[in-house]
Protein backbone atom coordinates (compact mmCIF):
# COMPACT_ATOMS: atom_id res chain seq x y z
CA UNK A 1 0.00 0.00 0.00
CA UNK A 2 1.66 3.59 -1.22
CA UNK A 3 1.35 5.16 2.60
CA UNK A 4 3.46 8.10 2.75
CA UNK A 5 3.33 10.43 -0.41
CA UNK A 6 -0.19 11.94 -2.25
CA UNK A 7 0.57 12.22 -5.72
CA UNK A 8 2.11 14.23 -7.30
CA UNK A 9 4.56 14.12 -4.62
CA UNK A 10 6.94 16.86 -5.34
CA UNK A 11 7.14 18.63 -8.32
CA UNK A 12 10.72 17.12 -9.37
CA UNK A 13 9.54 13.68 -8.46
CA UNK A 14 8.11 12.03 -11.62
CA UNK A 15 6.28 8.10 -11.14
CA UNK A 16 8.31 5.37 -12.67
CA UNK A 17 5.96 2.41 -11.88
CA UNK A 18 3.49 2.01 -9.33
CA UNK A 19 2.20 -1.02 -8.05
CA UNK A 20 -1.07 -1.42 -5.12
CA UNK A 21 1.99 -1.80 -2.76
CA UNK A 22 4.38 0.72 -3.80
CA UNK A 23 5.82 3.42 -6.09
CA UNK A 24 8.89 4.25 -7.69
CA UNK A 25 9.77 8.02 -7.92
CA UNK A 26 12.57 9.47 -10.14
CA UNK A 27 14.47 12.72 -9.30
CA UNK A 28 16.20 14.67 -11.63
CA UNK A 29 17.38 17.19 -9.84
CA UNK A 30 19.13 14.52 -7.32
CA UNK A 31 19.92 11.90 -10.01
CA UNK A 32 18.25 9.29 -7.70
CA UNK A 33 15.11 7.35 -7.28
CA UNK A 34 12.88 7.38 -4.07
CA UNK A 35 11.06 3.95 -3.47
CA UNK A 36 7.67 4.06 -1.53
CA UNK A 37 7.09 0.91 -0.19
CA UNK A 38 6.75 -0.82 3.05
CA UNK A 39 5.71 2.08 4.80
CA UNK A 40 8.66 4.56 4.23
CA UNK A 41 10.28 6.13 1.46
CA UNK A 42 13.23 5.68 0.73
CA UNK A 43 16.12 7.40 -1.63
CA UNK A 44 18.52 5.10 -3.99
CA UNK A 45 21.56 6.17 -6.14
CA UNK A 46 22.17 4.29 -9.38
CA UNK A 47 24.65 2.14 -7.39
CA UNK A 48 22.32 1.27 -4.23
CA UNK A 49 18.96 0.81 -6.89
CA UNK A 50 21.30 -2.13 -9.07
CA UNK A 51 22.61 -3.47 -5.43
CA UNK A 52 18.78 -3.64 -3.86
CA UNK A 53 17.91 -5.04 -7.91
CA UNK A 54 20.57 -7.58 -7.20
CA UNK A 55 19.51 -8.26 -3.86
CA UNK A 56 16.10 -8.88 -4.26
CA UNK A 57 16.14 -10.69 -7.49
CA UNK A 58 18.55 -13.48 -5.94
CA UNK A 59 16.07 -14.26 -3.08
CA UNK A 60 14.56 -17.73 -4.41
CA UNK A 61 11.12 -17.33 -4.44
CA UNK A 62 9.78 -20.48 -4.94
CA UNK A 63 12.03 -22.70 -2.19
CA UNK A 64 10.92 -20.03 0.52
CA UNK A 65 7.71 -21.50 -0.70
CA UNK A 66 8.54 -24.83 -0.28
CA UNK A 67 10.25 -24.31 2.89
CA UNK A 68 8.24 -25.78 5.98
CA UNK A 69 10.95 -25.24 8.69
CA UNK A 70 9.51 -23.10 11.52
CA UNK A 71 11.81 -20.07 10.69
CA UNK A 72 10.70 -17.09 10.45
CA UNK A 73 9.13 -15.80 7.51
CA UNK A 74 10.80 -12.71 7.15
CA UNK A 75 14.21 -11.41 4.88
CA UNK A 76 16.14 -9.00 5.69
CA UNK A 77 17.40 -6.70 3.16
CA UNK A 78 20.46 -5.04 3.97
CA UNK A 79 22.59 -3.19 1.32
CA UNK A 80 26.38 -2.55 1.74
CA UNK A 81 26.85 1.61 1.78
CA UNK A 82 23.17 2.20 1.77
CA UNK A 83 21.31 3.99 4.54
CA UNK A 84 18.05 1.63 4.07
CA UNK A 85 17.39 -1.72 5.09
CA UNK A 86 14.09 -3.75 4.45
CA UNK A 87 12.73 -6.25 7.06
CA UNK A 88 10.04 -7.69 4.49
CA UNK A 89 7.56 -10.97 4.90
CA UNK A 90 7.52 -13.39 1.99
CA UNK A 91 4.84 -11.35 0.08
CA UNK A 92 6.03 -7.86 0.76
CA UNK A 93 9.24 -9.39 -1.18
CA UNK A 94 7.19 -10.68 -4.13
CA UNK A 95 5.59 -7.35 -4.01
CA UNK A 96 8.87 -5.66 -3.91
CA UNK A 97 10.20 -7.43 -7.00
CA UNK A 98 7.06 -7.00 -8.90
CA UNK A 99 8.03 -3.01 -8.22
CA UNK A 100 11.64 -3.53 -9.19
CA UNK A 101 10.68 -4.96 -12.37
CA UNK A 102 8.45 -2.94 -13.77
CA UNK A 103 10.39 -0.26 -12.58
CA UNK A 104 13.59 -1.29 -14.68
CA UNK A 105 11.16 -1.71 -17.33
CA UNK A 106 9.96 1.67 -17.24
CA UNK A 107 13.85 2.99 -17.16
CA UNK A 108 14.95 0.58 -19.89
CA UNK A 109 12.09 2.10 -21.73
CA UNK A 110 12.79 5.46 -21.20
CA UNK A 111 16.05 4.40 -22.53
CA UNK A 112 15.03 3.43 -25.65
CA UNK A 113 12.77 6.86 -26.17
CA UNK A 114 15.64 8.87 -25.27
CA UNK A 115 17.78 6.95 -28.30
CA UNK A 116 15.23 7.35 -30.75
CA UNK A 117 13.73 10.70 -29.94
CA UNK A 118 16.38 12.73 -28.88
CA UNK A 119 20.25 11.26 -29.32
CA UNK A 120 19.43 9.44 -32.89
CA UNK A 121 16.78 12.34 -33.76
CA UNK A 122 19.17 14.80 -35.56
CA UNK B 1 12.82 12.27 -17.43
CA UNK B 2 16.25 11.60 -17.63
CA UNK B 3 17.89 8.61 -18.59
CA UNK B 4 19.74 7.96 -15.33
CA UNK B 5 20.95 4.83 -15.78
CA UNK B 6 22.72 5.59 -19.10
CA UNK B 7 24.45 8.62 -18.01
CA UNK B 8 25.75 6.37 -15.01
CA UNK B 9 26.97 3.52 -17.39
CA UNK B 10 27.41 2.68 -21.11
CA UNK B 11 27.19 -1.20 -20.12
CA UNK B 12 23.76 -2.80 -20.03
CA UNK B 13 22.62 -4.46 -16.55
CA UNK B 14 22.75 -8.12 -18.48
CA UNK B 15 26.45 -7.00 -20.66
CA UNK B 16 28.07 -6.00 -17.20
CA UNK B 17 27.55 -9.23 -15.93
CA UNK B 18 28.40 -10.91 -18.52
CA UNK B 19 31.86 -8.94 -18.37
CA UNK B 20 32.03 -9.94 -14.51
CA UNK B 21 31.21 -13.72 -15.22
CA UNK B 22 34.33 -13.35 -18.02
CA UNK B 23 36.76 -11.64 -15.17
CA UNK B 24 35.37 -14.44 -13.26
CA UNK B 25 36.83 -17.27 -16.04
CA UNK B 26 39.89 -15.76 -16.84
CA UNK B 27 40.37 -16.06 -13.09
CA UNK B 28 40.16 -19.26 -13.28
CA UNK B 29 42.07 -19.85 -16.13
CA UNK B 30 44.90 -18.24 -14.77
CA UNK B 31 44.85 -20.14 -11.94
CA UNK B 32 44.04 -23.49 -13.62
CA UNK B 33 47.27 -23.27 -15.68
CA UNK B 34 49.12 -22.14 -12.40
CA UNK B 35 47.90 -25.70 -11.12
CA UNK B 36 49.23 -26.67 -14.81
CA UNK B 37 52.37 -25.47 -14.10
CA UNK B 38 52.89 -26.98 -10.62
CA UNK B 39 52.49 -30.41 -11.81
CA UNK B 40 54.47 -29.74 -14.68
CA UNK B 41 57.13 -28.94 -12.65
CA UNK B 42 56.52 -31.63 -9.98
CA UNK B 43 57.13 -34.25 -12.38
CA UNK B 44 60.18 -33.02 -14.29
CA UNK B 45 58.66 -31.62 -17.33
CA UNK B 46 60.51 -27.60 -16.44
CA UNK B 47 59.55 -26.18 -20.01
CA UNK B 48 56.16 -27.25 -20.10
CA UNK B 49 55.97 -25.62 -16.80
CA UNK B 50 57.22 -22.58 -18.16
CA UNK B 51 54.61 -22.40 -20.37
CA UNK B 52 52.12 -22.80 -18.69
CA UNK B 53 53.85 -19.80 -16.08
CA UNK B 54 53.53 -17.46 -19.07
CA UNK B 55 49.77 -19.26 -19.70
CA UNK B 56 48.64 -18.14 -16.42
CA UNK B 57 50.45 -14.05 -16.38
CA UNK B 58 48.47 -13.62 -19.67
CA UNK B 59 45.34 -14.61 -18.29
CA UNK B 60 45.75 -12.67 -15.72
CA UNK B 61 46.09 -10.19 -17.96
CA UNK B 62 43.18 -10.71 -19.73
CA UNK B 63 40.90 -10.49 -16.71
CA UNK B 64 42.97 -7.30 -15.64
CA UNK B 65 41.64 -5.61 -18.97
CA UNK B 66 38.34 -6.80 -18.42
CA UNK B 67 38.05 -5.55 -15.20
CA UNK B 68 39.26 -2.10 -16.01
CA UNK B 69 36.77 -2.17 -19.08
CA UNK B 70 34.17 -2.49 -16.56
CA UNK B 71 35.11 -0.07 -14.53
CA UNK B 72 35.83 2.66 -17.21
CA UNK B 73 32.27 2.36 -18.78
CA UNK B 74 30.68 3.24 -15.07
CA UNK B 75 30.13 -0.86 -14.23
CA UNK B 76 30.58 -2.19 -10.88
CA UNK B 77 33.72 -4.96 -11.19
CA UNK B 78 33.62 -7.62 -8.97
CA UNK B 79 36.93 -9.59 -7.84
CA UNK B 80 35.81 -13.35 -8.13
CA UNK B 81 35.81 -16.26 -5.94
CA UNK B 82 37.99 -19.13 -7.77
CA UNK B 83 38.13 -22.37 -5.59
CA UNK B 84 37.64 -25.92 -6.96
CA UNK B 85 40.74 -25.92 -8.77
CA UNK B 86 41.85 -28.86 -10.34
CA UNK B 87 45.50 -29.55 -8.61
CA UNK B 88 46.30 -33.03 -9.92
CA UNK B 89 46.55 -34.75 -13.65
CA UNK B 90 46.27 -38.61 -14.51
CA UNK B 91 48.89 -38.02 -16.94
CA UNK B 92 51.53 -35.60 -19.28
CA UNK B 93 48.62 -35.59 -22.17
CA UNK B 94 45.70 -34.78 -20.14
CA UNK B 95 47.11 -31.68 -18.83
CA UNK B 96 47.34 -30.22 -22.45
CA UNK B 97 44.01 -31.90 -23.17
CA UNK B 98 42.66 -30.06 -20.61
CA UNK B 99 44.16 -26.70 -21.09
CA UNK B 100 42.98 -26.81 -24.98
CA UNK B 101 39.29 -27.51 -23.40
CA UNK B 102 39.56 -24.35 -21.18
CA UNK B 103 40.76 -22.47 -23.88
CA UNK B 104 37.88 -23.12 -26.32
CA UNK B 105 34.83 -22.83 -23.45
CA UNK B 106 36.99 -19.15 -23.26
CA UNK B 107 36.29 -18.43 -27.04
CA UNK B 108 32.43 -19.67 -26.37
CA UNK B 109 31.96 -17.26 -23.61
CA UNK B 110 33.71 -14.74 -25.63
CA UNK B 111 31.62 -15.75 -28.72
CA UNK B 112 28.46 -15.68 -26.50
CA UNK B 113 28.68 -11.73 -24.61
CA UNK B 114 29.73 -10.99 -28.50
CA UNK B 115 26.29 -12.02 -30.22
CA UNK B 116 24.62 -10.29 -26.92
CA UNK B 117 26.06 -6.96 -27.77
CA UNK B 118 25.09 -6.91 -31.02
CA UNK B 119 21.77 -8.09 -30.34
CA UNK B 120 22.03 -4.44 -28.05
CA UNK B 121 23.62 -2.76 -30.68
CA UNK B 122 26.65 -2.31 -27.61
CA UNK B 123 29.11 -1.29 -30.90
CA UNK B 124 31.53 -0.12 -28.43
CA UNK B 125 31.62 -3.17 -26.24
CA UNK B 126 32.00 -5.70 -29.52
CA UNK B 127 34.97 -3.30 -30.49
CA UNK B 128 36.21 -3.94 -26.87
CA UNK B 129 36.28 -7.78 -27.72
CA UNK B 130 38.11 -8.05 -31.01
CA UNK B 131 41.02 -7.75 -29.60
CA UNK B 132 40.02 -10.82 -27.23
CA UNK B 133 38.74 -12.80 -30.35
CA UNK B 134 42.42 -12.41 -31.86
CA UNK B 135 43.89 -13.01 -28.71
CA UNK B 136 41.31 -16.65 -28.77
CA UNK B 137 43.22 -17.89 -32.33
CA UNK B 138 46.08 -17.64 -30.81
CA UNK B 139 45.62 -19.48 -27.48
CA UNK B 140 43.37 -22.24 -29.16
CA UNK B 141 46.36 -22.27 -31.58
CA UNK B 142 48.62 -23.18 -28.73
CA UNK B 143 47.10 -25.24 -26.93
CA UNK B 144 46.01 -27.34 -30.39
CA UNK B 145 50.13 -27.28 -31.38
CA UNK B 146 50.94 -28.64 -28.13
CA UNK B 147 48.51 -31.81 -28.23
CA UNK B 148 49.54 -32.17 -31.81
CA UNK B 149 52.90 -32.87 -30.27
CA UNK B 150 52.00 -35.71 -28.68
CA UNK B 151 51.01 -37.15 -31.97
CA UNK B 152 53.64 -36.36 -34.05
CA UNK B 153 56.72 -36.78 -31.82
CA UNK B 154 54.87 -40.03 -30.15
CA UNK B 155 54.59 -40.97 -25.98
CA UNK B 156 57.31 -43.83 -25.96
CA UNK B 157 60.75 -44.06 -25.07
CA UNK B 158 62.09 -40.33 -24.86
CA UNK B 159 58.92 -38.87 -26.08
CA UNK B 160 57.52 -36.75 -23.63
CA UNK B 161 61.13 -35.57 -22.75
CA UNK B 162 61.06 -34.43 -26.58
CA UNK B 163 56.96 -33.22 -26.07
CA UNK B 164 58.11 -31.22 -23.11
CA UNK B 165 61.48 -29.40 -25.06
CA UNK B 166 59.03 -28.26 -28.01
CA UNK B 167 55.99 -27.14 -26.09
CA UNK B 168 58.63 -24.56 -24.52
CA UNK B 169 59.19 -23.69 -28.79
CA UNK B 170 55.66 -23.06 -29.21
CA UNK B 171 54.92 -19.72 -31.11
CA UNK B 172 52.46 -18.25 -33.70
CA UNK B 173 53.45 -16.94 -35.98
CA UNK B 174 51.66 -17.66 -39.00
CA UNK B 175 50.59 -14.88 -41.83
CA UNK B 176 46.90 -14.88 -40.70
CA UNK B 177 48.16 -13.57 -37.52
Amino acid sequence: MVTTLTSPSTPTWENVFSTASGAVYQCDAENCWYIDFAGKVAGFNYRCLQKLKKAIYHIDIEAKLLDTSKDPDVEIIFICACDHTYILTLLQVIALKELLQGTFVMLELNSILHDKLYRTAC
Amino acid sequence: MKDLIRIKSLLSTEVEELLNQQVKKEAMSSSIYLAMASWCNRNGFDYSSEYFFKQAEEERQHQLKFYKYILDMGGNAISPDVTGIKQEYNSFREVFEDALDQEISVTQSIKKIYARCLSEQDYITNEFLNWFLKEQREEEYKARRALELFEVIGEEGTGHWEIDRHVGKIKYESDAS
